[in-house]
């Protein structure tokens, strides 16, 4: 066999091999990337140890925001609150939830987060509704993507197939994620009690 | 040649089937002997106030209780043990120490809430994996070096220093399992390495056939 034939089909089948591993095929939903919305860059150090098995989710009990625009400014005043009131290395979720229906780039699938605890923190990744959600249920819109976001996480490989989902106040001592956001949660397949 | 780049296809396959095995119900540790574990557990607030215990799962579903936590002070105790917990409960969760590991140690651990019933409530289960020669860890989660970092908080932090001899009754603590005959462990290894071996060895299989007619079929279209 030729060496430019040998070359060329081992190459082929290596990207197959490749393909097994699936993290750079998976078609995940549109995630707005930290410099879109104009993020300060993280001071993060502390990665987290992957695939995760919970995943934790809050609201920030701020306003909300329903455009892209306003969710935009939004993130950037939760972030600025956490860095420089908190004194945090950043944002303290991984990913946040706008009632205009898309998802924000926290800190990510491979940075621990700062919703939970130190314990908690290592092993779970936190998502949050913008908004405050005791008296009202975010949209639909944002349900939705907070669930394409979760299932993207699977698909990634950067959560177990079998996660598991808490709310906020199921892990900490707190009213988040609200009481109606905390309902809506307990119906979904993955939630464990 | 040829021989050599299937036989190292193969091997890349292998090894990709793995990391897709991260879907399993139990964590996973690999550990050199004579190192020490420390594994967090963590539960939710409704479990604030129960005792955990630490259990270790034999074949066949058994399980064996190594140690628990007290009531009052959330640590165990265990004279001369090699097993300790320590239960922070604001943290939401329990340290499992485990020192001095060996090669007979490795298996599957649970943490699970105490007292046990009849069909338990697991917290969670964790496969340990203890080598004899330097950690050559596979797998994704690199753990070691985190908790060496983790360590130092456990010694000053314990309440009842384990030297200490316990007036309370710990009567309930099993000993620790460490004469386990030779051939439970055998048993143990055997059962483990079959449900790895099997799964991957049937998705090798489909996956190695595709691509030996793939590979058949191109080196017969360039014409060796």
């Amino acid at each position: 066999m030729s060496s430019p034939c040998a070359l060329l089909t081992w190459t082929l089948l290596t990207l197959l091999g490749l393909g097994a591993t699936r993290e750079d095929f998976t078609p995940c939903g549109p995630i707005v990337p930290r410099r879109e919305w104009g993020a300060l860059p993280s001071r993060c150090e502390q990665r987290l140890d992957l695939p995760v098995r919970y995943v934790v989710v809050s609201h920030t009990a701020a306003i909300p925001c329903d455009t892209p625009t306003s969710c935009m400014r939004q993130v950037q005043n939760v972030q600025h609150y956490h860095m420089r009131t908190r004194g945090w290395c950043d944002v303290a979720y991984n990913f946040l939830i706008g009632e205009d229906g898309l998802v924000y780039e926290g800190r990510g699938w491979d940075t621990q987060g700062a919703h939970s605890g130190p314990t908690w923190n290592s092993k779970s990744i936190g998502i949050s509704f913008m908004g405050n959600y005791m008296d009202r249920a975010p949209p639909q819109r944002a349900l939705r993507a907070a669930q394409s976001l979760l299932a993207c996480g699977v698909a990634r490989g950067t959560l177990r197939t079998n996660y598991e989902v808490k709310g906020h106040r199921d892990v900490r001592d707190t009213d988040s994620p609200g009481d109606r956001l905390y309902d809506i949660i307990r119906t979904w397949p993955h939630y464990r009690y | 040649m040829r021989k050599a780049k299937l036989w190292g296809l193969l091997g890349m396959l292998f090894v990709s089937e793995l990391q897709a095995a991260a879907g399993q119900a139990e964590e996973k540790k690999i550990l050199t002997e004579g190192e020490t574990l420390n594994y967090h557990c963590v539960y939710t607030r409704k479990h604030s106030q129960s005792q955990k215990a630490w259990q270790r799962v034999m074949d066949g579903g058994k399980a064996e209780t190594l140690a628990f936590t007290e009531k009052t002070s959330k640590n165990s105790q265990e004279l001369g043990g090699r097993y300790f917990l320590e239960d922070n409960t604001t943290q939401g969760a329990v340290h499992v120490r485990m020192t001095n590991v060996q090669v007979s140690d490795s298996g599957l651990y649970r943490c699970v809430i105490y007292p046990i019933l009849s069909n338990p409530e697991v917290l969670e289960s964790l496969r340990l994996v203890v080598t004899k020669g330097p950690s050559a860890s596979t797998s994704r989660d690199k753990n070691p070096p985190r908790d060496k970092a983790q360590t130092p908080t456990f010694p000053p932090a314990t309440k009842a220093p384990v030297t200490q001899p316990p007036p309370k009754s710990t009567a309930g603590v099993s000993r620790p399992g460490l004469e386990v005959n030779p051939t439970n462990v055998t048993d143990v290894t055997r059962i483990s390495v079959f449900s790895i071996v099997i799964p991957v060895a049937c998705a090798l299989v489909t996956k190695s056939l595709v691509l030996t007619v793939l590979f058949a079929v191109t080196q017969k279209s360039f014409g060796s």
